[in-house]
């Protein structure tokens, strides 16, 4: 059997800067896999038995040429990474990233795609259903299990107010929550390993992708308002400053 | 505000429908209310159109009804906007309506917008960190809408709108629920506490925790805390959290221990009422976000404020 594991790089959100004018600097953030996609990579490496493979795959800019993060997602268990280059997608939206992964991962071949449940930078909670869609095979999000059957996979789909139990025919997408499980930490012996497991580079005249009008622009993006705050501030802690405290405290509770 | 031409609004959950359709009449001049359950009839009567989906049964699912609510929807060459609660659900049909009708899909949004022509949707990025404004440039538009955006219309129409019966279209990916179980309850939600305090560098040992518990125990809190507590030193569960991809705060007050206050941290803090901090550095950030700061050491505050409250 054959699992397609997706990622994205993403800026490291705690080193992202608010200006004064709220907008957002990532120039200081250096890229991170998606911690949402860790699941789907660890879920794929534990799901997969002897003579099953684990394949890990991304679409996106030049980002995805740096060595160390490329040996980041090997060290975590795939057995070989696919990787597709193009500025026009280092900044896609959902649909036009889904439509190259899509493409990418006829390409290779596959039993079941794994994503995340989102991007740690847009979290538009979209891309691997519209893969699923986009090859016309099921896809179902908010799994929180899986097991391998014959022929299908039984998943559990952790939903607001329920939990579903669905037996999904193969090919599929299945896109994992973020509580699915506790993504490991690579050993050094894996680390050692991953920088001799393949690499597969492709551009996106390799997978026949081309842009296309996008379905929707990002416009902006602002930091929200922060609430105007009150700003009272007590100097000290002996028993009449904690009082003060405790006087304005219970002030706010009733 | 120029109008779109029509609103399909669907939810499945019935407390949805109020808000949603609230917001289908703000931005739209026709709306029809799409039905899957026929008691939902009564929730929707604000709509100038009803559609009831026909084969509801125990192991059919929504998400299997993409079909027949695009071919529903992809009527004319109006602009369309498909309004859906942003619930898992409501997630999962969207994509599938979106590659269908060929039509942007936007989740989680917490403002639209309608202005020359084209619809605008927020929605939060960088795990609370900031909003993204996108332009829709698609003909018919698929929102997943947040909850709390649109106030519920209080009056309902005294007349029915018409009803309409439409046909389950079977597909090809058409999966079946094999089974139903109710969810155990869940763990700590800090996102519905109503009193939170929150434990950060400032607290020295794991040990020291007790002396937060024991402060919150007599406030009748829960305890959270910032992300090097939960993800550092893994003194506290993930879901204890507070910030940029984890807890976003609503309670009435935040009491802030020994946290610095980076803006990383105060997104998910600002959704509180009231905010008050004690920290030992003056110049700590956290002091420019708190209504009520003090200046001094949280292992002389809190043992000597939890004797206070108890009092």
């Amino acid at each position: 059997m054959r699992f397609l594991t997706c990622y994205k790089l993403v800026p490291e959100e705690q080193d992202i800067v608010i200006t004064a004018e709220k907008t957002l600097t990532t120039s200081q953030a250096g890229d991170k896999i998606s911690p949402f996609d860790l699941n789907a990579i660890e879920a794929a490496v534990q799901l997969a038995k002897d003579g099953d493979e684990v394949l890990a795959i991304s679409v996106g800019g030049k980002a995805l040429n740096n060595a160390k993060l490329r040996k980041d997602v090997l060290s975590r268990g795939p057995d070989a990474l696919y990787l597709v280059t193009d500025e026009h997608l280092s900044s896609s939206l959902p649909y036009e990233t889904a439509r190259a992964l899509a493409a990418a991962s006829q390409k290779i071949g596959f039993d079941l795609l794994l994503c995340g449940e989102g991007s740690g930078d847009l979290y538009a909670q979209q891309t691997g259903l519209l893969v699923g869609a986009i090859l016309n095979i099921p896809a179902i999000n908010a799994v929180s299990h899986i097991e391998i059957k014959e022929g299908h996979v039984s998943v559990e789909r952790t939903l607001e107010d329920e939990i579903e139990v669905l037996d999904v025919p193969l090919p599929a997408v299945i896109c994992v929550s973020s509580d699915i499980n506790e993504p490991r930490i690579p050993s050094m012996k894996a680390i050692l390993g991953a920088g001799k497991k393949s690499v597969t580079q492709w551009s996106t005249a390799d997978i026949g992708w081309e842009s296309e009008a996008a379905h929707a622009d990002l416009i902006s993006v602002y930091a929200p308002e922060q609430t105007e705050r009150k700003r009272i501030i007590i100097e000290g802690d002996g028993q009449d400053e904690i009082a003060r405290l405790r006087d304005y405290l219970a002030n706010a509770l009733s | 505000m120029n109008k779109i031409n029509k609103v399909w609004v669907f939810s499945d959950t019935t407390e949805r429908y109020a808000d949603l359709l609230s917001g289908a009449r703000q931005l739209g001049e026709h709306v029809n209310a799409v039905i899957w359950d026929e008691r939902d009839i009564n929730e929707v009567r604000q709509a100038d159109a009803i559609y009831l989906l026909g084969g509801k049964n125990d192991n059919q699912r929504i998400e299997n009804y993409a079909k027949t609510l695009a071919t529903l929807a992809d009527e004319g060459q109006e602009q369309t906007l498909i309004l859906l609660a942003a619930t898992r659900r409501g997630k999962g049909l969207a994509a599938k309506l979106s590659v269908l009708l060929q039509a942007a899909l936007i989740n989680d949004v917490v403002l639209l917008d309608h202005h020359d022509n084209h619809l605008y949707a927020e929605h939060r990025m960088y795990g609370g960190l900031a909003f993204g404004q996108e332009r829709i440039n698609t003909r018919i538009a698929v929102i997943t809408l947040a909850g709390g955006v649109y106030e519920p219309i209080a009056e309902a129409n005294t007349s029915m709108p018409p009803l309409t019966l439409v046909d389950y279209i079977p597909t090809a990916d058409e999966v079946l629920c094999r089974e139903r179980r109710t969810k155990t309850a869940n763990s700590v939600d800090l996102g519905k506490a109503r009193r939170v305090i929150g434990v950060g560098r400032g607290l020295m040992a794991k040990d020291d925790l007790q002396m937060i518990w024991n402060l919150a125990s007599a406030l009748d809190a829960e305890v959270g805390c910032s992300r090097p507590i939960a993800e550092g030193e893994h003194w506290m569960e993930r879901e204890r959290y507070v910030g940029v991809s984890g807890v976003m705060l609503k309670s009435d007050i935040y009491l802030a221990l020994g946290i610095s206050g980076q803006i990383q941290h105060m997104v998910g803090g600002n959704g509180a009422r009231t905010i008050i901090a004690v920290n030992k550095d003056k110049n700590a950030p956290i002091f420019q976000y708190a209504d009520y700061g003090l200046v001094g050491d949280i292992y002389k505050v809190v043992p000597g404020l939890t004797e206070l409250l108890k009092r």
